[in-house]
């Protein structure tokens, strides 16, 4: 499964217009088809939305270097140096250095998840209560809604309003609350129509209307390939330095919630560039026209995010990006598995003898990982030289079949032609988000939160005996709200983008 | 002040209106119970008390917008007639979709649902719909009608039913679960 996963991430990763959620939004419901809702069918679904998760950020600088056209956002750096390289025929040496590079930061973020995971989850476990979780979950949306996007103010009300569409017929009284009496919603906005419709719909509406206006030629011409050239231990030594700093901004800026690849792959990128002024060898080509330490420090940094961003998911149970969301629907739809910091305790509930089968799972999950892993290193930089071809889609075809393919996955899921007009809806919403400049992250993220900080905020009003400040009254409570307040007024000072 | 900041503003009152909406009507009219209530002598969240908090957010929200307008993003008369496109198009497609198959049964005896399950007769909604979605689509695009694109859009939905019907007996290709 992992393989498979591997294989189509790389492939969806060279297609631009096409991402690593996308591809896993639409293999969900066809994986849950296959595998049933059992325990069983958990590891298998996880490990092939992993495999797509690392394959596509791999796949994303083949045409990056190919056809200066990034396949994936966090790409975009990539072109800047790949693709002079690709003009000047060192494209196969180009995507060497970036298989290189992806894999490395990669694998280093994956060790660091498996290490500080359990860590985390255990202080949360011994330090956290009820009012200390509540207070976590707001600074963690209150972090996301602040620094994804250019406008706090957008990224707050993004929030909000997936809040407000996660509480509908939910509640604990009988009557469904705020549904206005409609029998259709008495069921709740099913999580997959909500969530697929503004990140998925919501694109494919923009990017088709891009296209609309543009009219562009949607043909690429690709550089020659050039000869073959295998890097030295020459090469090696001189970009190990630039690949060990971005794959360690990558984990840092992956473990955070909400901030995503693209920022950790400009941000390695950059912190390269500085670096590479004082460090360039004679005759050297600059950043930007063609430096293999650009390729190299861009390809570490957005891929050592993909593990790192488990590290959230896997102790807290917050998603901090798209791919992420996509692993907790997962585990959400199937059953089975809450992630948290529960997930890493020892006893498994029935006696102190047995096992966590939570544990177990997430165990499997990381042994996933690293097989993904030990795919890219062996096969994954000649796959990734095979499917350059994919960048020769039109766009104007490849997002109708995305789309199409996205409402039949809603439909078989839910069995309602309400469903689709559902996912139509906040695929509009999405795509007005995105006109308005609204990132339509945070309410994703708000969607699949509101839940359980509802219910903690219920129980820890219930435990400290219906005192209105529970959340001021503990001081690690305490120091979360005030962060979070920080975190909204620091963002707030800053220029706007 | 500049047209973008300008319709940052609007955007602010926007939801500003609706933040109030939601407090003040949506709210209290949707909504069994209050912020907080008192149930068999102890107090606990009521239903009301997180989507007003919610409502107080986007409130806060829009305040935000409203003091620190950004520039370059806003809907235009262009987009809004993309959107009407759009729906259009699916608002098509899926009428044909939910309806072709019980129009072509409509001679036999009981109709469509005794056969929703069986091919080709649950294919016939989800083929013809399916293609005008993605011909459709493609057309609006590309702005040309083209066969090829509507070729594309059967060829699509052709893979897709089988993909699904052909592995999986117990899944329901769209709209056979709503006949």
């Amino acid at each position: 499964m992992v393989f498979g996963g591997f294989l189509l991430g790389i492939t969806v990763g060279a297609t631009p217009g096409l991402a690593g959620p996308m591809a896993m939004a639409i293999s969900l419901p066809i994986l849950i088809s296959v595998f049933g809702f059992s325990n069983d069918a958990l590891l298998p679904v996880l490990g092939f939305l992993i495999g797509i998760m690392k394959g596509a950020t791999v796949g994303g600088a083949v045409p990056a270097i190919l056809f200066n056209t990034p396949g994936t956002p966090d790409a975009y750096m990539t072109t800047l140096d790949g693709y002079p390289m690709a003009q000047k025929g060192e494209a196969k040496r180009a995507l060497r250095i970036a298989h290189f590079s992806s894999a490395s930061g990669d694998t280093f973020s994956d060790i660091v998840l498996v290490v500080c995971a359990p860590f985390l989850a255990i202080l949360v476990e011994r330090y956290l209560d009820l009012p200390e979780k509540t207070a976590l979950l707001i600074l963690s949306l209150a972090f996301i809604a602040s620094v994804i996007g250019g406008s706090v103010g957008k990224g707050v009300i993004s929030m909000g309003l997936g809040l407000l569409a996660a509480m509908i017929a939910t509640g604990e009284d009988f009557y469904p609350r705020l549904t206005m009496g409609q029998s259709s919603l008495a069921e709740g906005i099913p999580i997959a129509a909500a969530v697929l419709g503004v990140l998925i719909l919501g694109e494919v509406f923009k990017s088709l209307e891009d296209l609309h206006r543009t009219t562009q030629s949607n043909t690429m011409s690709q550089v020659a390939s050039g000869q073959s050239s295998a890097l030295s231990h020459n090469d090696l030594r001189r970009l190990l330095p630039y690949i060990g700093r971005s794959a360690l901004i990558g984990t840092c800026i992956g473990a955070l919630p909400g901030i995503g690849s693209t920022l950790a792959a400009t941000l390695g990128y950059t912190t390269a560039k500085r670096h590479y002024v004082t460090a360039k060898p004679d005759n050297a080509p600059d950043f930007g026209e063609g430096a293999p330490e650009g390729i190299a420090a861009t390809e570490a940094a957005n891929s050592s995010v993909s593990g790192a961003n488990l590290i959230p998911v896997l102790s807290l149970g917050i998603p901090g990006n798209a791919a992420a969301v996509f692993l907790i629907l997962a585990m959400d739809s199937i059953g089975g598995f809450n992630p948290g910091p529960s997930v890493f305790r020892l006893g498994g509930g029935i006696g102190d003898s047995v096992m966590n089968p939570e544990m177990v799972m997430v165990f499997g999950i990381f042994t996933a990982m690293f097989l993904a892993n030990a795919l890219n290193w062996t096969i994954g930089g000649i796959f990734m030289r095979l499917v350059g071809v994919m960048a020769r889609i039109p766009k104007n075809r490849l997002l109708p079949i995305i789309l199409f393919l996205t409402l039949t996955a809603i439909y078989v899921q839910e069995t309602s032609m309400f469903a689709i007009w559902i996912t139509i809806f906040f695929g509009l919403l999405g795509y007005v988000m995105r006109r308005v400049g609204m990132s339509p992250l945070p309410f994703v993220i708000a969607f699949i939160l509101a839940g359980n900080l509802e219910a903690t905020a219920r129980q820890a009003f219930a435990a400290t005996g219906a005192d209105p400040f529970f959340l001021l009254k503990s001081p690690i409570a305490f120091i979360f709200i005030a962060l979070a307040i920080f975190v909204v007024a620091y963002n707030l000072r800053r220029p706007l983008s | 002040m500049e047209s973008g900041s300008s319709s940052d503003r609007w955007l602010a009152l926007f939801f500003l209106a609706f933040s109030i909406l939601i407090v003040l009507v949506w709210i209290p009219l949707d909504t069994e119970t209050g912020l907080v209530e008192k149930v068999r002598r102890k107090f606990v969240i009521g239903d009301a008390l997180a989507p007003t908090i919610t409502g107080a957010i986007i409130t806060l929200g829009a305040i935000m917008i409203w003091l620190r307008p950004s520039q370059g993003h806003t809907i235009t008369r262009k987009n809004v007639i993309w959107i009407l496109q759009l729906l259009a198009i699916f608002a098509i497609s899926l009428m044909i979709m939910r309806y072709m198959g019980p129009i072509v049964a409509m001679g036999f005896e009981g109709g469509y649902r005794p056969l929703r399950a069986t091919p080709p007769w649950n294919y016939i909604g989800f083929l013809v719909g399916g293609t005008v979605m993605i011909g459709g689509l493609i057309a609006t695009a590309s702005r040309r009608i083209s066969i090829r694109g509507f070729a594309i859009g059967f060829a699509t939905s052709l893979i897709i039913a089988l993909l699904y019907d052909m592995p999986f007996d117990d899944l329901l290709l769209p709209p056979n679960g709503d006949v």
